[in-house]
């Protein structure tokens, strides 16, 4: 199946030109093929290193670390992880330049489009973000989260909304925010009467997942959070753009500024595997801190490893090695029911689930590009390591602060 | 012109023995994106010169590729990918197959009336 979906336009997004547009959807489509044309070789390549293993070291290897060992020397896993890396690469090439082009038009359009949301943006480009952010360039994204070139730039901003819907190659939605429009579905269905007043979502960006609780919880106050002011910028312009009054501001997750119980409903979208393994305990603290009573945290981000699939375990820890996400791994080895608990959260008040990728709403919208065809293949997959869609859902940490809701 | 930084902060990690190899993987890649490029700009060209008038810059920038177009470049790029790891896909499939050179051999022996062999 061609995937073709396509990004939705918004006043905010950078435009690019004939060649630039050809050269993101090279990026794109070379992405697509090492997941769909590379990938599965690799799975025969693998048996075939692990029997050789096996006879040289009388026993197969014992976790993803001794796997990786066994890989790295494979001529086909060289060829494999070397064109995912360069994938990547041509990805932020490709944008980054465009943007370049348009740099101070797109600021002056920021600062334009933020006078439209009437809710807060609230930055300080003095305050530093912590290390595991700016340590190393995050998904290989040039500039990282936080890099501004003045006060009112937004540029990593612009970088990061066009980058996800060409990593994520569209099954994040027109808009990329297919995290957040399935937890918004997920409390729908599963929690009809829950009627949030104050919604936070951490480590939000530029408010891809951010925005669908606004258009959830129309009376709610929404507000998203992140260490990264351009991001903050992009995010309070692009709501704007969207004509959505959703406030952004400068807060790290594991320490806000925020009252004692604050919120109502606390969402974070692949944040988690982005802290550290001091941040992220701060982090389930911070939620219950911030949490009124019967209030609810939900963790949209990656289960712990269950070492039943070291195959599996090794191509995902490829991103922690390839992809500059030094707590990838890591991360998936914590026990998060447990940190929640250790945060104040009681044991059986805290579960993980399942929340379905909204990915057919995208087709049932006539979106361009996703066809219902393409759509519900998304959709009925099962989950296949080292591909971009996991393929049904994304995985929840959910949580409820014990005590009667006032 | 800005100064966004281009190369990300965080050591490349080095995938082949010999790191000419990294290097060149990259510069295949990159001409291979720079010929799609192309092959794309050429498709546009086409496709608006068909009533016989030729289109200029500004009518080629213009230009919002429909449906149709946009599944026929992705279909072409996928060739082009197809083509360009012919070789590892075919090593791929002969370790799938569990062929292997020692096989070949044994076919080689046999067309040359070794002694052992079955014919």
């Amino acid at each position: 199946m061609l995937n073709t979906f396509q990004q939705q336009p918004h006043d905010l997004l950078p435009s690019a030109t004939h060649d630039e547009r050809s050269r993101q959807e090279f990026a794109k489509s070379l992405k697509g093929y090492v997941q769909q044309g590379l990938l599965p070789g690799l799975a025969p390549v693998y048996q075939k290193r692990l029997v050789r293993y096996e006879g040289e070291h009388g026993a197969v290897p014992k976790d993803r670390r001794e796997t990786r060992r066994m890989m790295i020397p494979d001529a086909y896993f060289q060829t494999y992880a070397s064109a995912n890396r360069v994938a990547q690469e041509l990805l932020w090439e490709s944008v980054l330049t465009a943007i370049q082009r348009q740099q101070p038009e797109l600021n002056q359009r920021a600062q334009e489009l933020s006078a439209k949301n009437a809710s807060p943006l609230a930055v300080d480009p003095a305050k530093p973000a912590p290390r595991y952010v700016t340590g190393i360039d995050i998904h290989c994204m040039p500039g990282g989260y936080a890099d501004a070139t003045s006060d009112d730039d937004v540029s990593t901003g612009a970088l990061y909304d066009r980058g996800v819907y060409l990593y994520a190659m569209g099954y994040m939605g027109p808009t990329n925010d297919d995290m957040g429009r399935s937890v918004c579905n997920y409390i729908r269905r599963n929690m009809p009467d829950f009627a949030p007043k104050a919604i936070l979502d951490m480590g939000c960006t530029v408010g891809h997942s951010t925005l669908p609780y606004k258009e959830q919880f129309a009376d709610a106050e929404v507000t998203g959070i992140d260490v990264a002011a351009p991001q903050l910028r992009y995010a309070h312009a692009r709501a704007g753009a969207m004509g959505l009054n959703v406030g952004f501001m400068q807060e790290d997750a594991s320490q806000t500024s925020f009252a004692d119980g604050s919120f109502d409903l606390i969402v974070s979208h692949i944040l988690l595997h982005e802290t550290s393994a001091k941040a992220m305990p701060a982090v389930f603290r911070e939620c219950f801190r911030l949490l009124k009573p019967g209030g609810v945290m939900i963790h949209a981000d990656l289960p712990p490893f269950d070492h039943s699939d070291l195959f599996s375990e090794f191509i995902l820890d490829n991103e922690t090695h390839y992809n500059n996400e030094p707590f990838w791994g890591a991360m998936r080895d914590m026990d998060q029911i447990q940190l929640a608990v250790d945060a104040g959260f009681v044991r059986d008040q805290v579960r993980f689930d399942t929340a379905p990728m909204a990915v057919l709403e995208f087709a049932a919208a006539q979106a361009e590009g996703y066809s219902d065809e393409s759509a519900e293949e998304v959709a009925d997959r099962d989950f296949k390591a080292g591909e971009y869609a996991p393929g049904g859902g994304w995985e929840v940490l959910i949580g409820v602060k014990g005590g009667d809701p006032s | 012109m800005s100064d966004m930084r281009r190369y990300p902060r965080g050591a490349r990690p080095q995938f082949f023995e010999d790191p000419g190899l990294d290097e060149a993987m990259s510069m295949i890649l990159v001409l291979a994106s720079e010929l799609s490029v192309l092959r794309d700009r050429l498709d546009t060209y086409e496709r608006l010169s068909a009533d016989g008038k030729a289109p200029s810059q500004a009518d080629v920038e213009r230009y919002q590729p429909d449906e149709e177009t946009l599944n026929a470049r992705e279909a072409a790029r996928q060739d082009l990918f197809e083509r360009l790891y012919f070789v590892a896909r075919k090593r791929a499939q002969e370790i799938a197959e569990q062929d292997h050179g020692q096989r070949y051999r044994e076919v080689l022996d046999d067309a040359a009336g070794q002694p052992g062999s079955p014919e």
